[in-house]
């Protein structure tokens, strides 16, 4: 049974059949959407982590919504600086982890980065695509327990 | 009385508006060279074609760089000649464009130019971006008959004997890095040193004083102020530059080699990442 839910899978899948110049275009076109993913004026979040952490060029703000069916949804806004290769995979996380729960987020491993990012464009100084999948479980894990208390 | 400076080549830094007015020259190649990988093709400058400091430059095996033919299999593959200026740009404040020419140097292509500002300054001054690749039509580049490493390119031993002799050695990393308080670039994750600090006799000149905010070359007269009179250094002085990989310090190697004329300048681009994992390699904290 995979690790992944059904709609990261998906994209897992896309990314693995593509050939080193589709999957850079399809990084940049997912890198476009990442301000879709953007909190809306005067929308509401059960969440809000909003930070810039030593080890990232600018800021990043996790928004998480739970439905009434126990699901997250979130939503990600990124300072100017960070990374072509981060903005594509906030766009990835956002769909690939849309109405996941709690109980699944935590599981989620990060083996799945290279095969989206391929391993040419995974080195140093790209590590920060492992980074947003932390802040994401980070902020979930976080408002869990504060509700459970 | 002011003292009235020009830089030693002003001709090595060009403005956004001359390149933009010699973006259809056919001597000229425009080379973008980031840090972060995907940038270029999100949008570059029309006719620029990309080189990326690790898969162009950088054997894929051995910690080094590409060999001559590699070198040369490079610029033929995309049309460049000896005879071809080649102009670098790119992002954080051109690190990674100095980085590439000093690679272009150190295989004896001297026709070298940094647009300067990078690419920030082309963005803030509202120019426009293509994401069309350039089409250049194949050249013939001769193999380089040596790379000029013990030119321009200094190793531990030259590192360890520059210290050794108190001959300048230039710390171009953060104040934080030099003292040893972190072992990593400020707002980067730790790229694997095991021991912080500088190497013995080093002097702390970040790299970022050379710079304006918009990441542009500070004046000729300012760059003599910082290098010369502050630090005593002097245009024949033997001086090794290091960081931690060698961009930061190709940067100063640029500074120091173009804009204020000194000599014998030579980038250690194993730098501290190699220097502070080395066994019984000399450290200074402060």
């Amino acid at each position: 049974m995979s690790d992944y839910p059904q709609k990261l899978s998906s994209i897992i899948f896309l990314f693995e059949g593509l050939s080193d110049l589709e999957r850079r275009e399809t990084l940049i076109a997912y890198a476009d959407q990442a301000k879709t993913h953007e909190p809306k004026e005067g929308q509401v979040f059960d969440f809000e982590d909003v930070r810039k952490d030593e080890e990232c060029t600018d800021s990043v703000g996790i928004y998480l919504i739970r439905d009434k069916h126990q699901r997250l949804h979130f939503k990600v806004k990124l300072g100017p600086h960070v990374q072509t290769l981060t903005r594509a995979m906030t766009s990835i996380l956002c769909k690939g982890l849309d109405g996941i729960t709690n109980e699944d987020l935590e599981k989620i491993p990060q083996d799945f980065v290279p095969k989206i990012v391929g391993a040419e464009l995974i080195r140093a100084r790209s590590q920060t695509v492992y980074y947003l999948l932390t802040r994401i479980k980070t902020a979930a894990r976080v408002w869990e327990r504060r509700n459970t208390h | 009385m002011a003292l009235d400076f020009n830089y030693a080549h002003p001709e090595a830094l060009v403005s956004t508006q001359w390149v933009v007015e010699h973006l259809d020259d056919p001597s000229l190649c425009i080379v973008e060279s980031n840090e972060d990988i995907l940038l270029y093709d999100t949008g570059h400058l029309q006719g620029a074609l990309h080189i990326d400091w690790r898969r162009d430059l950088q054997d894929p095996v051995v910690r080094d760089y590409i060999q001559p033919k590699d070198f040369a299999a490079l610029c033929s593959s995309h049309g460049i000649t000896p005879e071809t200026t080649v102009v670098f740009y790119g992002d954080k404040s051109n690190w990674w464009a100095c980085y590439a020419l000093w690679v272009f140097r150190l295989f004896g292509h001297t026709k070298v130019k940094i647009m300067n500002g990078g690419r920030d300054k082309w963005i803030l001054e509202g120019r426009p971006l293509v994401r069309d690749l350039p089409e250049r039509e194949p050249a013939h580049y001769p193999v380089p008959l040596v790379r000029l490493d013990d030119e321009i390119r200094a190793f531990y031993e030259d590192a360890w004997s520059q210290s050794q002799k108190k001959q300048p050695l230039i710390d171009v990393r953060s104040p934080g890095e030099f003292s040893g308080e972190i072992t990593h670039m400020p707002e980067y994750p730790q790229e694997g040193v095991l021991r912080g600090g500088h190497i013995p006799g080093a002097h702390s000149l970040p790299w970022k004083l050379a710079v304006n905010p918009d990441g542009t070359f500070k004046s000729a007269q300012e760059l003599h102020h910082i290098y010369q009179q502050s630090l005593g250094l002097k245009p024949n002085d033997p001086l090794i530059a290091y960081c931690r990989i060698g961009e930061r310090s190709s940067h100063t190697w640029f500074v120091l080699t173009y804009l204020l004329g000194f000599l014998h300048v030579r980038n250690y681009d194993g730098s501290w990442t190699e220097w502070g994992n080395r066994v019984r390699a000399p450290i200074e904290r402060l």
